[in-house]
């Protein structure tokens, strides 16, 4: 039978990272949130605690946690805001395709350096003109002797305005398609490197999203990570491992967003007694519960099936998928209990549901998701 | 210098409490256990002394049941401490505070200690008499409500400050010594998360059960109750403070009746 205790060393984890986020985190999440501002006191103490680069093993500086761990930590983070979570826990992204497709020397320059300090990477794989079809990438990257020159811009980056470093998915030849894509370590240093500006956002307006172009960008053929053409299926293995980590993401969201309505509706009264004690307030408390419920149960399977070693694809696209529609259905319906309250600024469920509304997008799109559950689902029965 | 620091496990402000079954005691089933905030404050002050004087050690020393006082103890490992000894009280549930010293001091006299420090009071029953008894089983002097605690290595004596009256007290003294700090003066540090996990790792000393007769010439808890549920409240929605005056004003005189 399953056990779904967790350990004593996950039991502490889940305290810091609760103690973080509720102390740290939430006293600053609506300022953020309306000034977009991008808190970097904040990030840095992240730093400090181990919080930013989780899947890093320790000998090169990170935390060394599986799956199951920093989903834990994801969404106590995401309970108190889900636009600092997402930059907090970018650098897991930007960092896996190394971890992964890296050899013992790349992971030696590259990530003891940068785990030593509080810095971000950000993972550049999505263009202006698309995000999902990844084999269809325009950047180009052109050797020259025993460089690459990269050329082309990549969109909706997060923490592009601010990172030191990028791993880049850019063509050999567009004509292979996926055959063609590779995978860079590009330093922000780099001549031809710019990072654009902030873009404004609907929501994890806490977090920073950028441009980055690449005009004649060469890079040393010592930072591709596998060989040309490897960079594909690097990309969809990263996600792999990251993907599950935003169901917890969204199931932080939602469970914020229940905890709100239950205590709204204990306290607001209607026809002479609290809200709660309406069956169709009741109802909607039941719905959301039992919906975070199997969202969290999703993602803890999901990550425990990467922990032992299997790839876990099917299991994290349903765990993404299921969890982030969940958190957008629960913050809707958070935002309905409050009512006419819940549609003003003031109150602070109309933050969760634009910050529930982007972990549909992000990390796989949900229905790039349900094309790969199927495709997984079908394949089982061939 | 060897320092030790006294710990105890205390329920998170934010647990909701509720009696156990016999009505003596707090159910410990449904709480979450956590170090008590006046010895965050000890355990802060043992590691910038730690910090400040190259080679010392501290250990911690905490008293109770399990799983919660090694689980204090590893918080305070995570924290920085170097060692932990864990002092059994097997099921007791509320121990007489003079018991509790006597067991510590027992606990205490092997380890070298030139200093101990520990919260003022606990942070559940708030009582606050362990420190000065642990002081008089262990033969020592000690101090009490410290915010700020030195070491003079030149003149060989602490040098500590305390919170009275509309003032401070500059105080000295030799080791050893048991000093029981205030909360929160110097803004506990967290432990990072390799520290945490790191902590998980470290043996921790187990002292067997010591004899905790409650009742035996000792106080004894005898009933546990939380306080009546408050009557609702009544919110008054409000534009302006002087709008709420008014809103109030006339309640208090039409429904309330506390004005003619």
């Amino acid at each position: 039978m399953p056990d779904f205790s967790l350990s004593p060393e996950q039991e502490s984890l889940r305290d810091l990272a609760r103690k973080f986020a509720r102390t740290e985190m939430a006293p600053h999440a609506a300022e953020c949130d309306r000034t977009a501002r991008f808190p970097e006191e904040i990030y840095r103490k992240a730093f400090e605690l181990g919080l930013m680069n989780l899947n890093v093993p320790t000998e090169y500086g990170g935390s060394g946690l599986g799956v199951l761990d920093q989903c834990l930590i994801v969404e106590e983070l995401a309970y108190a805001c889900g636009g600092m979570t997402t930059s907090i826990i970018a650098n897991c992204l930007a960092l896996e395709p190394i971890l992964l497709g890296g050899t013992p020397e790349q992971k030696e320059r590259f990530l003891k350096p940068f785990c030593a300090d509080y810095q971000f990477a950000s993972f550049a794989l999505t263009e202006p003109s698309g995000g999902s079809d990844a084999g269809a990438l325009r950047t180009r990257a052109r050797r020259e002797g025993d460089h690459y020159v990269l050329d082309g811009e990549k969109c909706f980056i997060t923490n592009a305005p601010h990172a030191s470093l990028y791993t880049v998915f850019a063509t050999v030849d567009p004509a292979l398609r996926h055959k063609g894509v590779t995978a860079f370590v590009v330093p922000r240093t780099t001549e031809g490197v710019t990072p654009g500006k902030d873009e404004e956002k609907m929501g994890h307006r806490a977090s920073s999203t950028g441009t980055v172009r690449f005009d004649g960008a060469r890079v040393p053929a010592a930072n591709r990570l596998g060989g040309e053409g490897d960079g594909f299926s690097l990309a969809m293995r990263t996600l792999d491992q990251t993907r599950t980590p935003i169901g917890s993401l969204a199931t932080g969201i939602a469970q914020a967003a229940l905890d709100h309505a239950a205590a709204y509706a204990l306290k607001r009264h209607s026809f002479g007694k609290p809200i709660a004690e309406h069956q169709a307030i009741q109802i909607k408390l039941a719905n959301m519960a039992q919906s975070i419920h199997a969202a969290r149960l999703l993602t803890w399977h999901a990550a425990w099936k990467i922990d032992r070693g299997e790839r876990g694809t099917l299991e994290s696209s349903i765990a993404k998928c299921f969890a982030s529609d969940a958190a957008l259905h629960v913050a809707d319906e958070a935002l309905q209990t409050f009512g006419g309250y819940g549609y003003m600024k003031e109150y602070p469920v109309e933050k969760l549901l634009r910050d529930a509304k982007l972990t549909q997008i992000y990390e796989g799109a949900n229905e790039i998701q349900r094309s790969v559950i199927a495709r997984e689902l079908l394949r089982s029965y061939e | 210098m060897e320092i030790v620091v006294c710990v105890k496990p205390v329920p998170e402000g934010e647990t909701r409490l509720r009696a156990s079954a016999d009505g003596a005691s707090l159910d410990p089933e449904a709480v979450k256990f956590v170090l008590a905030g006046y010895d965050e404050s000890a355990v802060e002050q043992a590691l910038l002394l730690k910090e400040s004087l190259p080679g010392s050690k501290v250990h911690a020393v905490s008293l109770g049941p399990a799983p919660r006082t090694e689980e204090v103890l590893r918080a305070a490992i995570a924290l920085g401490c170097d060692a932990a000894t864990w002092v059994d009280s097997g099921p007791a549930a509320s121990p007489d505070p003079i018991d509790v010293a006597r067991a510590l001091a027992a606990a205490l006299a092997p380890l070298p200690h030139d200093l101990v420090l520990l919260g003022k009071q606990a942070g559940d029953d708030e009582e606050g008499l362990v420190p000065a008894a642990l002081a008089e089983f262990l033969g020592v002097p000690d101090v009490g409500h410290v915010v700020d605690l030195r070491w003079d290595a030149g003149r060989s004596r602490f040098t500590f400050r305390r919170a009275v009256e509309a003032g401070q007290e500059t105080w000295e003294a030799p080791a050893p010594l048991v000093v029981a700090l205030q909360q929160a003066w110097n803004d506990p540090r967290t432990a990072k998360l390799p520290a945490i996990l790191k902590s998980r790792k470290v043996p921790i000393a187990r002292v067997p059960p010591v004899a905790l007769v409650p009742g035996v010439g000792r106080s004894q808890s005898v009933r546990f109750e939380l306080p009546p549920p408050r009557s609702g409240a009544r919110l008054v929605d409000f534009q302006t403070p002087e709008q709420a005056a008014e809103k109030l004003v006339k309640l208090l005189r039409e429904e309330a009746k506390v004005f003619p």
